[in-house]
């Protein structure tokens, strides 16, 4: 009987791997950042035309239009208010609840679903059924529930979008970890003495990662949205505080006169959202190393 | 030879919805130090079960009934005893069949071993890590180990990935390695190189090495017995040579009718 162990060992290099270049993630982050700048730097700036009434310059259209002026240069509403302040003033709510609105929806949501997911039992069956009861309630029921009670303001706002986000986020969360968690390197952790907490952690949640971002960019859209249905019903943001979502709500009675009044914020958030998603879908790429550019 | 793995009676049964599935009766086997034990049988015998059983990552319906799996003379698994976690990682290490898969793909290799090393190493520093990596990649004749540490899993070949495999479960210098399918997922030429690193790691080191495979060939080229499984139970085990040219088990002369030839 031969044995093998005289035969050589040698391996031929692979070839090296390279350096990746600027990923489009960068490239989405740019206008993203140039919008937040915008809307967070400029009011401090005091450039900006001023936030009061001019009932001598009302329902102005843009600066670009016939008939408008570059002292509005997006116009001004029924009050004669300059239309860039609340603009710029809005985008700054309207980015902040969608920021904070997904990371409360996502941060409990993700929690729990990996939890359930992992350790499924007794776990698995109360986090599901809590899923479901919460999947069961319409939103817009919770929504006047909570704010019926305790009034509109901001936390009362993230409260909503917490409660109604996090359920969806811990339903694909836990399908996503059950899957993971059958995964051969995972049984090769707990070969290697690995913790269950350090498996659940430090490497089940950062496979999740890309999950994560994805759920996470819809939720800043998901949740910018809710805020403006919120609003528009006068449930959401209230005067003097603005988002994109209120003034558009507040412009669409007057389309067909001043279009201008709700067509920027619609503009601003269909745009916003996009990007944020484009820029998750760029994220992904980014992060997962097997899709990097090479 | 000192017995290092010693399974006598083991029996593990299953809870299943419509009863209890037997899925190994009476198991009796040996590795010692450096001794290259194979344990061979079609798909579903028990092999895999066998080898989890030693250290424990048995499904939670799956339950010792009988029997004793000790090593070097400690009692790790009995009816209602599980120490396994005390020698997962430490004492044994084990290599899965797909290195593609058995190692975490957001992870470089470096992050593998190091974590591995740390958690069982108390109050390693930074520079042993690095030293003690490289030193297991070379021993897995490794030629490039600082490109290798600095890789992730899908960047490298599937023989060198299973070679890192190898290297992570030998990094804390267990006694006894688990090899499960371990060369299934690789070609022919790999697989013959990877045996070959097993048995000159089982000749440098002095592990015994517990190879799993339902390769008839590959395990008379590398092990020094040979158990042959069916059905939950071992039927015949012995010497390479005893077991494969004077098998006296039916089971086994089916087993070894059934390897193609090419004369």
């Amino acid at each position: 009987m031969t044995r093998v162990s005289q035969l050589e060992l040698d391996l031929k290099p692979a070839e090296a791997p390279r350096r990746s270049k600027r990923t489009s993630a960068f490239w989405l982050a740019v206008p993203i950042a140039v919008v937040a700048v915008a809307v967070f730097v400029l009011p401090l700036t005091g450039l900006l035309p001023a936030a009061g009434q001019d009932l001598n310059a009302t329902r102005q259209p843009p600066g670009f239009l016939s008939g408008g002026s570059w002292s509005h240069p997006l116009g001004t509403d029924k009050l004669g208010q300059d239309l860039l302040t609340q603009f710029i003033e809005a985008g700054r709510l309207t980015i902040m609840i969608g920021l904070v609105g997904a990371v409360v929806a996502i941060g409990p949501g993700t929690l729990l679903g990996l939890l359930a997911g992992y350790f499924r039992g007794w776990v698995d069956r109360v986090i599901s059924v809590l899923i479901d009861a919460q999947l069961a309630l319409p939103f817009i029921l919770v929504a006047l529930a909570i704010i019926a009670n305790r009034g509109s303001s901001l936390p009362v706002l993230f409260l909503v979008l917490a409660l109604t986000g996090w359920a969806v986020c811990a339903r694909v969360t836990r399908s996503a970890t059950l899957a993971i968690r059958e995964r051969q390197f995972v049984l090769g952790l707990r070969a290697a003495g690995a913790s269950e907490l350090r498996i659940v952690f430090r490497h089940i949640l950062p496979n999740l990662g890309g999950t994560i971002v994805a759920l996470g960019t819809l939720q800043v859209g998901t949740a910018i949205l809710i805020e403006s249905a919120l609003s528009f019903l006068g449930l959401g943001v209230v005067p003097p505080m603005n988002s994109w979502g209120s003034l558009l709500a507040a412009g669409q009675d007057e389309l067909s006169t001043a279009w201008w009044i709700a067509f920027f914020p619609g503009f601003a958030v269909t745009v916003l959202v996009l990007l944020v998603n484009l820029l998750g879908d760029a994220m992904l790429t980014h992060y997962d190393p097997r899709k990097r550019r090479r | 030879m000192t017995s290092l793995l010693h399974v006598s009676g083991l029996s593990i049964s299953a809870r299943l919805a419509d009863g209890h599935l037997r899925l190994l009766d009476g198991v009796d086997l040996d590795v010692g130090r450096g001794q290259i034990v194979g344990v061979v049988g079609e798909s579903g015998s028990g092999k895999t079960t066998l080898a989890r059983s030693v250290v424990g990552l048995l499904e939670r319906n799956v339950t010792v009934e009988a029997g004793t799996v000790e090593l070097a003379g400690d009692v790790v698994v009995a009816p209602g005893v599980d120490r396994t976690d005390r020698i997962r990682g430490t004492a044994v290490g084990m290599v899965f069949q797909d290195a593609s898969r058995s190692l975490n793909p957001l992870m470089k290799v470096r992050t593998h071993l190091g974590e591995v090393l740390r958690r069982h190493v108390h109050g390693i520093g930074k520079a042993d890590v690095e030293r003690r990596s490289v030193e297991v990649l070379e021993q897995m004749r490794i030629s490039d180990p600082a490109r290798v540490l600095d890789s992730y899993p899908h960047q490298l070949s599937g023989g060198l990935r299973q070679r890192v495999a190898i290297g992570l479960a030998v990094v804390t210098r267990p006694a006894l390695v688990i090899a499960d399918e371990c060369t299934t997922a690789l070609d022919v030429t790999t697989q013959t190189k990877v045996v070959a690193l097993f048995r000159t790691l089982v000749d440098e080191l002095g592990i015994g090495l517990l190879f799993v495979t339902h390769d008839l060939m590959l395990a008379s080229d590398l092990c020094d017995r040979i158990a042959v499984m069916s059905r939950g139970q071992v039927v015949e085990q012995g010497g390479v040579e005893d077991v494969l040219d004077r098998p006296r088990q039916d089971y086994t002369r089916r087993l070894l009718a059934a390897i193609p030839s090419w004369t």
